[in-house]
């Protein structure tokens, strides 16, 4: 007599060749969320990466469980599908429905169990792998080793006792609702292709299109006081519209073109839309989900990588001098006053002599200025701004002099420069006119350009860049002391910028500037090799863990395709028999194949990047750099490891057609 | 033996043609040297029990399947020479086929699956719609033309595949026990269509079957026996009934499953 672990042994026995691919499923998801969950625990990787990115680690975390759970679950769905007619035959031999989900839940458990083996040690042999490629994201040189971390392991084990919980119940749901007449027909199941109703589905399939362009079209124009509603709204209209493309838009477009040819179909639209139509209600779901999460991937890829291409341009944007001191800082005074610590300027040029470090300094003169700008000329973002508040006035022959390229404005022109501003202003309609106030008699410029960065180190406000003609004469303006309402300590501000000629001696020079800075302290004058160094932390942590959800992401959309796939060829096989009997080649039925995935892989890439470029866009503001470059990138990485699974997928058809007769 | 045969052009001869399956250690030989020659606008019947490779020897005449030894001429070419890519071609252009099970493209309708064998011919569009209304008409399968698979009955499927087998003009039509699925109506009605293409159309006809009955409508019988022919039946100038008693007295002779269709 047969015990039901017997049966179970051999059924996992004879299925290895369906298990094998839940099983890599799983063991997949184990290993990415235990690598995680080292990094994670690990604390010396929260050090180094600044500390604060805990919170960052957890959110990631978390959305990491609800991926794996999701895919897990996916695949187990399609699992189970494939094995509907053998959970059929033991219905049939006449085991109990409750045996048979006993049956199951028990190989369940077991596969889960070695899953959770075969991933834990997968991933500990791969996490130095993560961890040395995120030490390289940040920065960090040096050699760092993994801790062996128990409480990944029992974090790791938790998720997924739960996961396969959730599965196993899965399955007990499946045996119980299942008939035997469904079982067997299971595999065979597929719709056939109604007759639209015309109306109906035309209007439909229109609104489909209609709202992602809404989507598109809103996500451009949403700056204004319903931001939170408009982003809301864009997010609805797209996903909807999405959803309705691949629900009715597609099936609609499918059957006008093929009602058109009148049965004459050919051998590829045979082997492609005859085959997608039949299965577009079923897919029309899971190429939605796959449509967006690719969206929303390619959005958190590509602005990451953004915000981490661009550090090093974002950091001399802010800090376009290596080094600066404020006038402010040589005042004992002053600096007792706020409690700041710091070398002074003579100190900091002894110790550059002292290691040998070559460099050039310049003094540069802020003038501070008041008045208004022209109506209406600033986006809606930066606010209704019109007055001029907190705002210098800056010579561009100083600025040359001392390193920094800068062209040299006509006579009553200003170029207005402020990092902060960022590309917000990018389209901003210039010329325009700046009416500087305080100073009488008060004087009109023409902002003629909005130029890229600060033009000194930690600014905190807007600079006029004039030349020197006109900024002398403002000057001698503010000596016969016909100032007009502005503060005192803001008139004017003398600052000594210095640049080390050798980069390579930052750090070191870095080092001299820092000396006395306490951890922990805040640094009036912050230099651009600390600031880079923080910002490379943030940043470099911030790609690390886009990249890793992204993988994850990537690899779950582009399996759960690729397991579909699987299905639909071994659906197909008698049909490719067929079709190699009646004379096609091989050769002429790829071409079917080859063109129907270009529309399961393309389309939902296609329509994921184009969403994924208008949100990237609307967001653009808040990048200070240029993006093209780095979203190219990112999307292209993307696409190309995207495309893989879709190579994969013709492989496994060319395998089933070529075994096929 | 009937003369006019000997005279005609032969569309397929088969000399010693053996097949076996199996790896070296457990070889099966099923087909075991078989020598046949089929001339223009026979209809020719294989029958014997089951198991005696009735299938095997159609599909390797058929092209599908490779000989293990021997030669096979159609139309004068040696398809045991061919290469897979000319065997396709000469399949799609020469030779239809009639499935038991069908085999028809659940995802097609029937009008697509029989224009499936001109899809990737350079037939004008107009040429083959009344191809198809030609065959369409004959098989009476034309309001049918919209309906998918799943939606027609087995005799209507099985008409299905028998235009799709025709569509394309072939100069030889093998057909495995198409009348397997069949009620009887059904059966002589498709049989009688085979008939009319193989005497109107000059399409020479090679069909496995169990039925006697439906191979009483043959000019010639082959009956195999654990992969040899055993003997041939020609039926000349008889007429169908006795055809089917001669036929009925050799199955007998053989054994098998004679039985169970009658
Ligand atoms: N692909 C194969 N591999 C191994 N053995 C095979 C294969 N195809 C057929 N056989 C064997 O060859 C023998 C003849 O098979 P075949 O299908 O030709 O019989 P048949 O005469 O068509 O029988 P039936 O009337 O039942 O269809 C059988 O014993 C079968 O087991
Ligand atoms: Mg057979």
């Amino acid at each position: 007599m047969l015990t039901l672990f017997d049966l179970v042994v051999r059924s996992m026995r004879k299925n290895i060749k369906h298990y094998y691919l839940y099983f890599f499923a799983l063991i997949f998801s184990v290993v990415l969320y235990f690598v995680f969950s080292t990094l994670e625990q690990d604390s010396a990787v929260l050090d180094r990466s600044g500390g604060s990115m805990g919170l960052a680690f957890k959110v990631a975390g978390i959305l990491l469980i609800l991926i794996a759970g999701i895919f897990v679950v996916y695949a187990n769905a399609i699992f189970l599908k494939r094995r509907s007619r053998e959970i059929g035959l033991y219905q049939l031999i006449g085991l109990s429905k409750n045996k048979v989900a006993r049956l199951l839940i028990i190989e369940n458990v077991l596969l889960s169990a070695g899953a959770l083996i075969i991933g834990i040690g997968a991933g500990m042999l791969v996490s130095r792998l993560f961890l040395l490629l995120l030490m390289k994201l940040i920065g960090h040189e040096g050699f760092i080793t993994v801790s062996f971390s128990l409480a990944a392991i029992i974090q790791t084990i938790i998720v997924f006792m739960v996961i396969s919980t959730l599965t196993s119940i899965q399955m007990l749901f499946t045996v119980r609702r299942s008939t035997l007449l469904g079982l067997f027909n299971a595999e065979k199941k597929g719709e056939q292709p109604k007759k639209p109703r015309t109306f109906r589905s035309a209007v439909l399939a229109l609104l489909g299109i209609g709202l992602i362009v809404f989507g598109y079209w809103l996500s451009g124009n949403m700056m204004n006081k319903w931001l939170l509603f408009n982003m809301l709204a864009v997010l609805a209209s797209t996903i909807l519209g999405t959803y309705l493309v691949f629900r009715v838009t597609i099936s609609w477009l499918f059957y006008q073109i093929r009602s058109r040819k009148q049965g004459h179909l050919g051998l590829n639209n045979s082997l492609s839309l005859g085959s997608l139509m039949h299965r577009m209600k079923g897919n029309a779901n899971s190429l939605t989900i796959i449509t967006v999460l690719s969206a929303m991937t390619l959005t958190m890829l590509a602005g990451a990588y953004s915000l981490y291409y661009a550090t090093e341009k974002v950091t001399r944007y802010v800090m376009p001098y290596d080094f600066m001191f404020d006038e402010d800082q040589q005042d004992e005074e002053w600096m007792e006053r706020y409690g700041f610590n710091e070398v002074s300027v003579e100190e900091f040029e002894a110790g550059l002599k002292e290691k040998g470090i070559a460099y050039t300094t310049e003094t540069i003169e802020l003038l501070g200025v008041e008045g208004t700008y022209e109506k209406g000329v600033f986006p809606i973002l930066i606010g209704k701004m019109e007055g001029i508040y907190n705002t210098y006035m800056v010579s561009a022959k100083q600025l040359q002099k001392a390193g920094f390229q800068v062209e040299t404005p006509k006579s009553g022109t200003l170029l207005l420069h402020y990092a902060q501003w960022g590309s917000m202003l990018k389209d901003i309609k210039v010329p325009f006119e700046v009416n500087v106030t305080s100073i009488e008699p008060a004087s009109a410029f023409t902002a003629v350009k909005y130029g890229a960065g600060d033009v000194v180190n930690a600014s905190w406000g807007p600079q006029f860049v004039v030349n020197d003609a006109d900024f002398e004469k403002y000057k001698s303006a503010m000596d016969q002391e016909n100032m007009l309402n502005i503060s005192e300590e803001r008139v004017v501000r003398n600052v000594r910028v210095f640049n080390v000629a050798d980069k390579g001696q930052l750090a070191i020079a870095s080092g001299i500037r820092n000396q006395n800075r306490s951890e922990g302290s805040w640094s009036h004058g912050i230099d651009y090799y600390s600031m880079y160094e923080d910002s490379i932390k943030v940043n470099g942590l911030l790609i690390f863990i886009a990249g890793f959800l992204g993988l994850v992401f990537l690899i779950s959309t582009g399996s759960i395709l690729y397991f579909k796939q699987m299905t639909e060829a071994e659906q197909e096989k008698q049909s490719y028999a067929t079709l190699r009997q009646l004379g096609f080649t091989v050769k002429d039925i790829m071409r079917g194949i080859i063109r129907k995935q270009v529309f399961v892989f393309g389309l939902p890439l296609l329509i994921g990047l184009l969403h994924s470029i208008f949100a990237i866009k609307s967001a653009s503001f808040i990048f200070m750099s240029d993006i093209t470059v780095p979203t190219a990138i990112a999307m292209g990485v993307y696409a190309l490891i995207y495309l893989t699974f879709a190579f994969l997928t013709i492989g496994y058809y060319r395998k089933t057609v070529k075994a096929a007769l | 033996m009937n003369e006019t045969i000997k005279t005609t052009k032969t569309v397929l001869h088969a000399q010693n043609v053996r097949k076996s399956f199996g790896t070296r250690s457990n070889v099966q030989q099923v087909l075991k040297g078989i020598d046949l020659r089929v001339a223009e606008g026979e209809f020719v019947g294989i029958m014997g029990a089951s198991g005696a490779g009735k299938t095997t020897l159609l599909n390797v005449l058929a092209t599908i399947d490779r000989t293990t030894e021997g030669s096979i001429l159609i139309e004068g070419s040696d398809i045991s020479k061919m290469k897979d890519a000319e065997l396709s071609a000469f399949r799609r252009n020469k030779l239809g086929f009639i499935f038991q099970d069908y085999n028809l493209l659940d995802t097609l309708t029937v009008k697509e699956n029989i224009l499936l064998p001109i899809s990737l011919g350079k037939m004008k569009k107009r040429v083959a719609e009344e191809e198809f209304n030609a065959i369409a008409d004959i098989l009476g399968i034309k309001e049918l033309a919209n309906k998918y698979p799943h939606e027609i009955s087995g005799g209507q499927k099985q008409r299905t595949s028998a235009a799709r087998a025709l569509i394309n003009k072939p100069s030889m039509v093998f057909a495995d026990e198409p009348t397997g699925a069949l009620d009887s109506k059904s059966a002589s009605s498709l049989l009688g269509t085979l008939e009319d293409v193989n005497k109107k159309r000059g399409v020479t006809i090679m069909m496995v079957t169990h039925d006697p009955l439906a191979s009483s409508y043959c000019s010639r019988i082959v009956f195999l026996k654990d992969g040899n022919i055993y003997s041939e039946l020609y039926r000349g100038d008889k007429t169908r009934q006795v055809f089917f008693q001669e036929i009925l007295k050799v199955q007998g002779v053989l054994g098998g499953d004679s039985v169970d269709t009658i």
